[in-house]
């Protein structure tokens, strides 16, 4: 009996061992994580790539809203610091920096009074430094964001305040440059 | 003894990760949220979470997105039926509310229809909350034609709200999903 007990005990022991395992293997593991679905949706370059609007048509790995237009830009931070700037218009647009395992890094929303003007600057820790010692030169009002790796991508959102002004709304999306500051 | 280890390590990874959300979840009703799905530095849970759903997770100044499964009876959302959706919503600048197929997050309303309800475009009572109707048979006020048949989930998005900024702060409502007849 007590025998039993004692096997089953170990049983939940390294079931518990298992589980653990199992939860912090997964980030590694996985191939189905968001960098991936950016991916399939075109989201390869360095952009900005406009996804396509979800409808009930096709499925949504990403879960996108259905009222909201999405650019994506792909960062590689070992050719230099990277910026997102562009022009967005006056509604709801919030910018989010995700890593490769689909964790957000930064994210914002223009509440804060940043307007229509997005001027975001992402740097890794060695350039941040290098921005500390003043050895970078950088425009003045740049958003700041320092990101431990340099593989990401930027996700800017925006809210068509109505479904008919989508496209000219994606086309404001398009004209968002993402490129990399000269050091 | 390895039998026992198997299922636990492996069944709590699952429930965990999937229907349980026994860890790092807030449950509010019908509707649940991972807590730390937006931060730069989310507990492993979630960490696993993101990497298995690969969805474009918003960041937490962004907003937070909701899921319901059930009604508020507990009963799995069936598209047979029709819902009531009552009551109102936390602050936030606008919201949106999807029904979606669970398999692959598509939106299963009526193609060439409206995929979704949205905050500024709907009737409201004189106190400002709102009736939302899910169904494929039509209904009063607000509604929303779905199509197909088996389960489905809602999906509501709270964006740009400060519903949960701060540890332990609480969402104060989040509407009811009532069923009122099935086909």
């Amino acid at each position: 009996m007590i025998r039993t007990l004692l096997w089953l005990l170990a049983g939940v022991v390294l079931g518990g061992i298992i589980h653990i395992a199992v939860i912090l293997s997964l980030p590694a593991l996985s191939a189905t994580s968001a960098w991936d679905h950016v991916a399939a949706a075109g989201g390869t370059g360095p952009g900005p790539t406009v996804l396509a609007a979800t409808t009930s048509a096709q499925p949504n790995p990403l879960r996108l809203d259905p009222e909201l237009a999405y650019a994506v830009c792909r960062i590689d931070l070992r050719t230099g610091p990277a910026s997102v700037t562009g022009t967005l218009p006056q509604a709801f647009w919030s910018v989010a920096v995700y890593n490769r395992a689909g964790t957000v890094v930064y994210s914002t929303t223009n509440r804060d009074g940043i307007g229509t003007a997005l001027d975001l600057g992402i740097f890794n820790p060695g350039q941040t430094r290098l921005l500390a010692e003043q050895k970078l030169d950088i425009a003045e009002g740049l958003l700041i964001v320092e990101a431990k790796e340099d593989d990401l991508f930027v996700v800017v959102r925006l809210a068509p305040p109505h479904p008919e002004m989508r496209a000219r709304y994606e086309k404001a999306l398009a004209g968002l440059k993402c490129g990399t500051i000269a050091t | 003894m390895l039998v026992v280890a198997l299922v636990v390590g492996f069944g709590l990874s699952w429930y965990a990760l999937s229907d349980g959300r026994l860890f790092g979840a807030i449950e509010i009703g019908p509707w649940s949220a991972w807590r730390d799905v937006g931060m730069p530095a989310p507990d492993p849970y979630t960490r696993a979470f993101i990497a298995r759903s690969g969805a474009l997770e918003l960041g937490a100044s962004e907003g937070i997105q909701f899921i319901a499964t059930t009604d508020s009876d507990n009963r799995r959302l069936d598209r047979a039926c029709r819902y009531r959706i009552d009551g109102s919503t936390p602050a936030a600048r606008f919201w949106t509310l999807v029904p979606v197929a669970p398999d692959d997050a598509r939106p299963i309303t009526r193609e060439g229809g409206p995929t979704d309800f949205h905050s500024a475009r709907l009737s409201r009572a004189g106190d400002g909350s709102v009736e939302l109707y899910v169904s494929k048979t039509l209904a009063p006020q607000n509604w929303l034609e779905i199509t197909g048949d088996g389960a489905f989930d809602l999906v509501l998005t709270l964006y740009d709200t400060s519903s949960l900024s701060g540890v332990g702060a609480v969402v104060a409502a989040l509407p009811s999903i009532i069923r009122e007849a099935c086909a």
